[in-house]
C-alpha cells in the first residue's frame, strides 16, 4: 500500500512540476471549449439565393416573398436568364438557383405535373444539404398556406408532399447540444490513452524504468501508481469539462450526474489500459504517439462524435463494435440530453466494463520488467 | 558463501554476440572489477546479473538465488547504479531517495549510517531536482538511492565514466567503506587506474573474459622487459618503429611511447639505443618500469591475437 501511495506521490508530483503539462492539462480543454463548437456549428444561415422565374405568375411572387421573409435566406431576386444566375453561382455570389418552369401557376392550380428546379452550389456540402432541405420546406410551407386558404381540393396532395421533421432531444438543432458532450469525450480520452502512454515510454527513455524494475515491486503495484493518477486527473478534468458545458452553454445534465460519473470511470479505465498497453510495445515517444494518434482518430471518425453513425456503410458499424469511444459517446449523449436511466445504457456499462477488464490484463501481461 | 556464480553466460542482439559464454565466482565481501573497454559486454553482463535482461543461455546464482526463478528475492537484496543516470531527474534529491526507500520497503533512519558520509554532501542540495546536478553529485545521489535499503551486493556499472578526476578518487574512497560494511560490489570501469583498486578483476574483450585475477597476480605473470620513453615528437618516431629490426610491441601511454622486449634488457637495450640515435630521435629519459594493469590488458589481448 506504502508502495503504491508514493508511486502515486510520485506522478503528481512531476505533473505538476512539469510546468508545460500541466498548462496543457488546464488550457487544452478551456482552449477546445472556447473555439470548437463556434466552428464546427452545422446550423446554416444567410443562404444566398436567387430565383430564374419564366413563369412570372402571382405565385411564383408569393414563393419569392416567402423566401424574402425567411432569417435563413438572403434573397437576391430574380435574375434575367439561367445563364445569368450559373455566373453569379460561379463567382460564388450565391448558393441556391431556383428555377419556375413556364406555366407554373397553372400547372399547379390543374394539378398536373411540374417542376421547380434547384441548383445548390454543393462546394460546402453541409451548406447544400441542409440549404436545400430549408427551401423544400419554404415551398411546402408555401403551397400548405395556399391549399388552406383556398380550402381547394389540392389540400391532401400537397400534405402528403409535405414531410415535418420533428427533432427529438435537441429540439431547435443545436449543434452545439452534441458538439460539446463530444468534446468532453475527446478529452477523456486524449488523457486516458495519450498522457498514459507517452508518460511510461518517456520512463523507459530516461531509464527510470529500469531502476524500478530493479526495486522488488510488482508489476501490478506499478500498473495501479500509474493508473490511479492519470484516472483521478481524467476525472478532474471531466468535471470540469461538464461545468463549463453548463455555464457556457447552458446545457444541463437531463440524467443523473452519478450515472455520468460511473460510465465515464469505466470508460477511462478502458483507455488508461490500451495507454498502457502501448506503452508496452512502443519504443519511444514517437511510436506510441503515432499508434495512439491512429487509433484516435479511427475512434472519433467511427464514434458519431462528428459524423452520425446511421449514415456510416454496415461494415463501419461492425467496426464500431470494437470502438469504446463509440459505446461511450452513446452513453454520454444519452444521459446528458435525453436523461436515461441505467436500464437503458445497460449494454454500454456492460461493454466497457468487458473491454476494461480485457485491455487492462493485456496491459498487465504484456508489461516487461525483465526484457527478452 | 559466494556472492555471484555464473557459468556459460550467453547473450546476442540478432547477429551480434554481446556475451560469448562467461563464467565466474564473485566471492562475498570482494570488490570484484570487470574492466574492458566500451562495447565489451559489461552493460549487458549487469544487466543480466541484475535480472532486468534474460540470458539466452546459461545459469547463475546471485546471493544463493536462482538467476531466472527467484528474481523477486535478488531485486530485494541487491542494490544497482546503472550506467547512465536513471533517477527522476524533476524530483529533488530528497523526494528521490525517500521513494527509493519506500520502494524497497526500508525507512531512511534505519540504514543513515550506511550512507551518511555521502547524503552529507548532498545535503546542501536536498531540494534541489537531480536533473540538475553536476556529474559527481548525481553519482553520488544514485549511490544512496541504490544503498537505501542496505543490499548485501552492490552492482556499479561504470560509476565514474564522465566524473572529474577528483570526484572519482572520492568515489573510491566511498567504495572503500561501503566494502568494510560487508557489502560485495561488482563493479564495471574502462579506467585501467581504478582497476587496481578491485581484489580481483576480470578483463573483458568483444564478450569473453580473457584473464581474471586479483591486479596483483596479473600484474606479476607479465611477460617481457617493459620500457618507456618519452621524446618531443612522438608521432614521428611511431612511424619508425615499425622499421625496428628487434621484436618487441609498442604503443603510446600517455605522453611516453612503451617499448616490450621479449629478451633481457641488456641484450636489447644496447641495439635499441644505437637504432635510435641513428635516425636522430631525441629522447629525455629510457627506463625500465613495472608494468601497469593497462600494459598488461594490452598485452594479454595482443598474445591472444
Amino acid at each position: 500500500m506504502r508502495v503504491i501511495l508514493i508511486l502515486i506521490k510520485k506522478e503528481f508530483l512531476q505533473v505538476f512540476r512539469n510546468s508545460l503539462l500541466w498548462k496543457i492539462l488546464l488550457l487544452a480543454p478551456l482552449a477546445e471549449f472556447l473555439l470548437f463548437p463556434y466552428t464546427a456549428d452545422y446550423e446554416i444561415k444567410n443562404v444566398h439565393i436567387a430565383f430564374v422565374d419564366h413563369d412570372r405568375s402571382s405565385m411564383t411572387s408569393g414563393i419569392l416573398s416567402k423566401f424574402s421573409a425567411s432569417q435563413y435566406f438572403i434573397n437576391h431576386g430574380v435574375v434575367d436568364s439561367r445563364k445569368k444566375a450559373e455566373a453569379m453561382m460561379q463567382a460564388d455570389e450565391i448558393d441556391f438557383i431556383i428555377e419556375f418552369p413556364t406555366n407554373f401557376e397553372r400547372s399547379v392550380v390543374t394539378m398536373e405535373p411540374t417542376k421547380i428546379g434547384i441548383t445548390a452550389n454543393a462546394i460546402n456540402t453541409v451548406k447544400a444539404g441542409l440549404g436545400s432541405e430549408y427551401v423544400q420546406r419554404v415551398l411546402a410551407d408555401y403551397l400548405m398556406d395556399l391549399s388552406a386558404a383556398a380550402e381547394s381540393p389540392l389540400q391532401p396532395k400537397v400534405a402528403q408532399l409535405v414531410t415535418t421533421n420533428v427533432y427529438w432531444f435537441n429540439e431547435q438543432m443545436n449543434y452545439k447540444n452534441l458538439i460539446v458532450p463530444g468534446l468532453l469525450i475527446i478529452l477523456v480520452t486524449l488523457i486516458g490513452a495519450y498522457v498514459t502512454a507517452l508518460n511510461i515510454v518517456r520512463e523507459k527513455e530516461l531509464g527510470t524504468i529500469e531502476q524500478v524494475n530493479v526495486t522488488p515491486i510488482k508489476k501490478w503495484q506499478f500498473l495501479l501508481g500509474k493508473m490511479i493518477p492519470f484516472w483521478i486527473l481524467g476525472m478532474a478534468e471531466f468535471c470540469a469539462g461538464l461545468v463549463i458545458m453548463k455555464l457556457m452553454f447552458g446545457i444541463s445534465i437531463q440524467g443523473s450526474l452519478l450515472l455520468l460519473l460511473g460510465i465515464t470511470a469505466i470508460y477511462l479505465l478502458v483507455m488508461l489500459g490500451l495507454g498502457f498497453f502501448i506503452s508496452s510495445m512502443a519504443g519511444n515517444q514517437l511510436q506510441a504517439m503515432f499508434i495512439v494518434f491512429f487509433l484516435f482518430i479511427l475512434f472519433v471518425m467511427l464514434s458519431g462524435v462528428f459524423t452520425p453513425i446511421e449514415g456510416m456503410p454496415e461494415w463501419a458499424k461492425y467496426i464500431n463494435y470494437a470502438n469504446p469511444m463509440s459505446f461511450f459517446m452513446t452513453a454520454v449523449k444519452t444521459v446528458i440530453l435525453k436523461g436515461s436511466t441505467v436500464e437503458s445504457i445497460r449494454t454500454q456499462f456492460i461493454v466497457l466494463s468487458v473491454m476494461a477488464v480485457v485491455l487492462n490484463t493485456a496491459a498487465l501481461l504484456s508489461y516487461r520488467d525483465k526484457v527478452q | 558463501m559466494a556472492a555471484i556464480t555464473a557459468q556459460n553466460i550467453k547473450k546476442s542482439y540478432g547477429h551480434i554476440h554481446a556475451l560469448k559464454g562467461v563464467s565466474f565466482d564473485v566471492r562475498e565481501g570482494e570488490v570484484f572489477g570487470v574492466v574492458g573497454p566500451d562495447g565489451a559486454g559489461k552493460s549487458t553482463l549487469f544487466n543480466i546479473l541484475t535480472t532486468l535482461l534474460l540470458p539466452d543461455s546459461g545459469t547463475a546464482t546471485v546471493l544463493e538465488h536462482d538467476l531466472l526463478r527467484d528474481y523477486l528475492e535478488i531485486r530485494k537484496n541487491i542494490g544497482y547504479l546503472p550506467g547512465t543516470f536513471s533517477l527522476y531527474p524533476d524530483l529533488s534529491v530528497e523526494e528521490n531517495l525517500i521513494f527509493f526507500a519506500t520502494m524497497y520497503k526500508s525507512s531512511i533512519p534505519d540504514n543513515m549510517p550506511l550512507i551518511k558520509p555521502i547524503w552529507e554532501q548532498l545535503l546542501p542540495f536536498k531540494k534541489r531536482p537531480a536533473g540538475k546536478l553536476s556529474g559527481g553529485m548525481k553519482q553520488k545521489l544514485a549511490l544512496c538511492c541504490a544503498l537505501i535499503h542496505k543490499p548485501t551486493l552492490l552492482f556499479l556499472d561504470e560509476p565514474t565514466t564522465g566524473v572529474d578526476p577528483v570526484s572519482r578518487k572520492e568515489f573510491w574512497e566511498i567504495l572503500g567503506t561501503i566494502k568494510k560494511q560487508g557489502i560485495s560490489v561488482v563493479v564495471s570501469t574502462p579506467y585501467m587506474d581504478e582497476a587496481t583498486l578491485c581484489d580481483r578483476i576480470a578483463l573483458l574483450q568483444e564478450g569473453e573474459f580473457i584473464r581474471m585475477d586479483s591486479p596483483k597476480a596479473i600484474v606479476n605473470d607479465f611477460q617481457g622487459e617493459l620500457v618507456s620513453l618519452r621524446t618531443t615528437d612522438i608521432f614521428k618516431l611511431l612511424k619508425l618503429m615499425n622499421d625496428c629490426p628487434l621484436t618487441c610491441t609498442f604503443y603510446p601511454y600517455g605522453e611516453n611511447l612503451h617499448v616490450i622486449f621479449y629478451e633481457p634488457m641488456e641484450t636489447v637495450l644496447p641495439p635499441f639505443e644505437a637504432f635510435l640515435q641513428k635516425n636522430d630521435i631525441s629522447y629525455d629519459k629510457l627506463t625500465q618500469i613495472t608494468p601497469t594493469i593497462e600494459d598488461c590488458f594490452i598485452e594479454i589481448v595482443r598474445t591472444k591475437n
